[in-house]
């Protein structure tokens, strides 16, 4: 049950530390209701998480990330990216300039119909992204995991032969839960068997139907990130240590809520089995995103 | 540990007690479930003199009340309960207590928000002209049910939020036998999320979505939960875990007597709850007399 | 004289006019449809005017011809003998025509359930500055849509209810390329059915719903229909079926302009409306001023 230290971690939630007056969580304040959120909290989750990280990266904020990653043993991180300039500008340089650490994936707003399709096949094309994302409570409307409008979206993935990461469990920002209630990933699967849909930011509190549905769709994975290591779902560790081996991976939250030094700090105590560490850590992802 | 901090908030605040009513004599408590059993299927519910009987033991029952305010004021008394959320409109008992203890007795009116526009004036009636300073809604006892995410519950919303009163909902499945749809803890999630002022506190346990049940309470700053109707032998584990780390502000007591739990067993269990030292008295009464503004 | 023409003398009332703005203006000002559009001929501003397709002869003025907005649309209004009018108060030209010409313009605001109690208030708060005449909601042009029987617009109604203020909301196939969903006729039942005080006007035609707009017009008291965007000889045959039997009273003359209509091309219609006699003095001005809570006084 040692955590091996040589494996080079490949970690499916990381991204360069914001830059100053960066409006990184502009996009969320439609959905948002409450003054609290709206006027105090400068991460809308901030309520969950004890010393969100705010690094100084200086004027080079790729080099920092990849400095970090190398203090961790990191190998490789996906970032997410869009083709927006303004929001994507370090993480766009971080792909061209380092594609042996970094690979990307979109950022996908089903709202926007077959621009979104054409998007995502583009960003394969002259991005090189390994994996679409979506934050399906944080979209304007939101858009249920199960709806038609990501119907386009999952079809384009599997023509592209690329997972799709996708938020779900209650979401820490004050906005509605039911868009990514775990439930709904079922009709997915179901419809759409050879979509590699892996979950993201914990599937709480219904872990234990994630482990269900992780077990009975085979193209269906579980990302850990926005989690503590030592928050990690008892039934999602213990699903790893039984049947599920090839089904957790390991994505961490940083800088947007986790420090690395915590992060691999707790994770030698997560009481993974000894065959369960290094898929965890890096084969899972080498596997599903496609990265060797 | 915990019992030595239980005394002393009690000492040293008192207790309210956010749900509380008045005894009756069998017969006519009985006959005050007539509502429920209009919804029910099932013989049992139609026999039975308390529709939720099969989940409680020792039941209050009285042969005969002389004077309900002044025995409910003796209980009170015997157990250090200062204060007490009571409904209006019951019977008569409420109104008596309200004028002769106005220090004792907080009121708390009801709504049936299938009454539309006539609920919401009578709302801002109570609250305006009779000082009712929270207003009770059990929209899964209404005949139709009215979940709590329904449409027909936000103009009531909306009232609270302008008479900046706290609402109090029923969340988790219900004893007597109707259905449970309409208070799934789940559609608080909504709920809170279009009215982030609006203060409300949950009643009858949230179970069996406890677990998301403090999920939420963590999520949304004004949501609550009191323990009505459980004896606290059985308050909820992953509740009582979180008034102990982040929810010492958001869980309230309520007992449940004359309905399904005798006064003298409540606090005969309460000071067991393994409660830290700094929850019990947010707990007991800082938390109620918040939102109660007392 | 004809019943027409006898009752045009009397006054009439438009319910729902906009102020003359330039060419640049209205475009900006259809941004908020081009946000929840998804073809390109909208989504790109081809289309000018969303509903532009069907319209003939848009009225337009090039940024040099705009003069003052206010004094525009009371002379249109003078030529026309138009002689009361419901306008937006949302912004300075607004406010200042009802205060500058308080007979002749009455006040109106729009509004977005989306915004939850901040909507609420607003209706208080113009409630309070203002005589506040209508509330009015464009349920298909609302970004996320909002459907009428929507929880979302509950509070709103029963805020109008409180403040005694009418709700006119837009009901059928909108012109713009947006669903049609939040805005179909059927939904109006369940709002009249739980909120039977509520004045509801619906605009913009219920088309293709009109049977059942007059059914639903005859079933509940307070709700009433206004002509909106529809040049008199298209108003549906139902309605004016419904006008000329039992429906009098619940028929309210509204224009398009400056949004689509001129009012030379309205009135150059109007006559050819086979109304009643008995109808026109109610449609042109009487129920508007009943509905609306306008001051009353037959000017012929």
């Amino acid at each position: 049950m040692t955590m091996p230290t040589d494996v080079g971690v490949i970690d499916l939630m990381i991204a360069t530390p914001f830059r100053a007056g960066a409006r990184t969580y502009q996009f969320l304040r439609a959905n948002l209701r409450d003054r609290e959120s709206l006027d105090e909290f400068e991460f809308p989750a901030q309520y969950m998480f004890k010393d969100v990280p705010h690094p100084e990266a200086g004027d080079d904020p790729v080099r920092f990330l990849l400095e970090q990653m190398d203090r961790f043993g990191i190998e490789k991180g996906m970032l997410g990216v869009s083709f927006s300039e303004e929001r994507s500008a370090d993480s766009l340089r971080a792909l061209k300039q380092h594609p042996d650490r970094f690979f990307g994936s979109l950022e996908v707003d089903p709202n926007r119909g077959m621009d979104a399709v054409r998007d995502l096949q583009r960003a394969v094309e002259e991005l090189g992204v390994k994996a679409a994302t979506a934050f399906p409570a944080g979209l304007y409307p939101q858009v249920p995991i199960n709806d038609a409008k990501f119907y386009p979206i999952y079809a384009k993935c599997i023509e592209l032969d690329i997972p799709i990461c996708v938020c779900a469990g209650v979401p820490g920002p004050r906005v509605p839960f039911a868009p990514q209630y775990v439930g709904l990933i079922d009709e997915v699967c179901w419809y759409f068997p050879e979509l590699k849909f892996v979950t993201r930011h914990g599937c709480e509190p219904w872990a234990d139907l994630a482990v269900k549905l992780l077990l009975k769709w085979p193209n269906l994975y579980y990302s850990t990130s926005a989690f503590a290591p030592r928050y990690y779902p008892e039934a999602v560790v213990k699903f790893a240590n039984t049947r599920g081996a090839d089904k957790v991976m390991y994505a961490g939250y940083y800088p947007m809520g986790l420090s690395l030094d915590r992060i691999f700090k707790e994770m030698p105590d997560v009481p993974f089995r000894d065959h369960v560490w290094p898929k965890f850590l890096r084969e899972n992802a080498e596997r599903v995103f496609k990265l060797s | 540990m915990s019992s030595e901090a239980f005394e002393k908030a009690r000492a040293d605040l008192g207790v309210i007690d956010t749900m509380i009513g008045f005894p009756a004599p069998r017969e006519e408590q009985a006959k005050h479930y007539d509502f429920i059993r209009r919804q029910t299927h099932d013989a049992d519910s139609q026999e039975w003199e308390f529709p939720a009987q099969y989940m409680f033991k020792g039941v209050p029952h009285y042969d005969k009340v002389d004077d309900p305010v002044e025995m409910l004021l003796a209980k009170m008394n015997q157990h250090g309960i200062t204060r007490a959320l009571t409904g209006m409109a019951v019977d008569g008992n409420a109104k008596i207590a309200l004028e002769r203890h106005p220090d004792r007795f907080i009121a708390s009116t009801n709504t049936d928000p299938n009454q539309g526009m006539d609920a919401v004036r009578k709302l801002e009636q109570d609250v305006r002209v009779h000082g009712a300073r929270a207003v009770n809604c059990w929209g899964t006892g209404l005949i139709p049910q009215v979940p709590l995410n329904d449409k027909k519950m936000y103009p009531i919303y909306a009232k609270c939020i302008e008479l900046d009163i706290p609402i109090f909902v029923y969340a988790g499945v219900p004893g007597p036998r109707i259905r449970f749809a309409p208070q799934e803890v789940a559609l608080l999630d909504e709920v809170c999320w279009f009215f982030p002022e609006l203060k409300i506190v949950t009643r009858h346990g949230g179970e069996p979505w406890s677990e998301l049940m403090v999920k939420l309470l963590l999520k949304w700053p004004n949501l609550h939960y009191s323990t009505s109707a459980f004896a606290p032998k059985h308050y909820n584990k992953d509740i009582i875990h979180f008034a102990n780390t982040r929810g010492a502000d958001k869980v309230i007591y309520a007992g449940y007597y004359p309905m399904g739990l005798d006064i003298d067993r409540i606090f005969a269990e309460l000071p067991h709850v393994p409660f830290r030292d700094h929850v019990w008295p947010k707990f007991l009464y800082e938390n109620a007399a918040r939102l109660l503004k007392v | 004289m004809t019943a027409y023409e006898t009752a045009r003398a009397g006054g009439v009332v438009d319910t729902a006019v906009g102020f003359p703005k330039s060419r640049e203006d209205m475009f900006e000002f259809y941004e908020f449809i081009r946000k929840g559009s998804h073809d390109a001929a909208t989504t790109a501003g081809e289309l000018e005017f969303p509903a532009g397709y069907m319209f003939k002869n848009v009225p337009k003025w090039e940024s040099d011809e705009m003069g003052d907005p206010v004094e525009m649309l009371f002379l249109e209004h003078q030529r026309h003998g138009i002689t009361q009018a419901i306008v937006g108060v949302e912004d300075e030209v607004g406010r200042r025509a009802v205060r500058d010409l308080p007979d002749h313009f009455f006040a109106s605001i729009g509004i977005d359930p989306n915004e939850g109690m901040d909507a609420v208030r607003k209706i208080d708060r113009y409630a309070n500055e203002f005589d506040l005449k209508a509330v009015g909601a464009f349920p298909s042009g609302l970004y996320p849509q909002v459907a009428l029987n929507d929880k979302m617009f509950y509070p709103i109604y029963a805020k109008c209810i409180e403040v005694g203020v009418a709700f006119c909301s837009t009901a059928g196939v909108p012109g713009p390329r947006l669903q049609f969903a939040p805005q179909e006729v059927a939904l109006i039942d369940e709002v009249c059915w739980f909120f039977p005080e509520l004045v509801f006007v619906t605009r913009h035609g219920c088309e293709p719903w009109t049977a059942l707009a007059a059914k639903l017009l005859l079933k509940w008291p307070n709700l009433y229909y206004s002509t909106t965007a529809f040049a008199p000889k298209y108003y549906p045959a139902d309605i004016i079926n419904f006008a000329n039997t039992r429906g009098a009273d619940k028929v309210i003359f509204s224009g398009y302009f400056p949004a689509g209509l001129t009012y030379e091309r309205i009135f150059n219609e109007l006559p050819g409306v086979p109304f009643r006699d008995h109808v026109w003095q109610k449609f042109l001005r009487e129920n508007a001023q009943r509905v609306f809570k306008l001051p009353a006084e037959d000017l012929s």
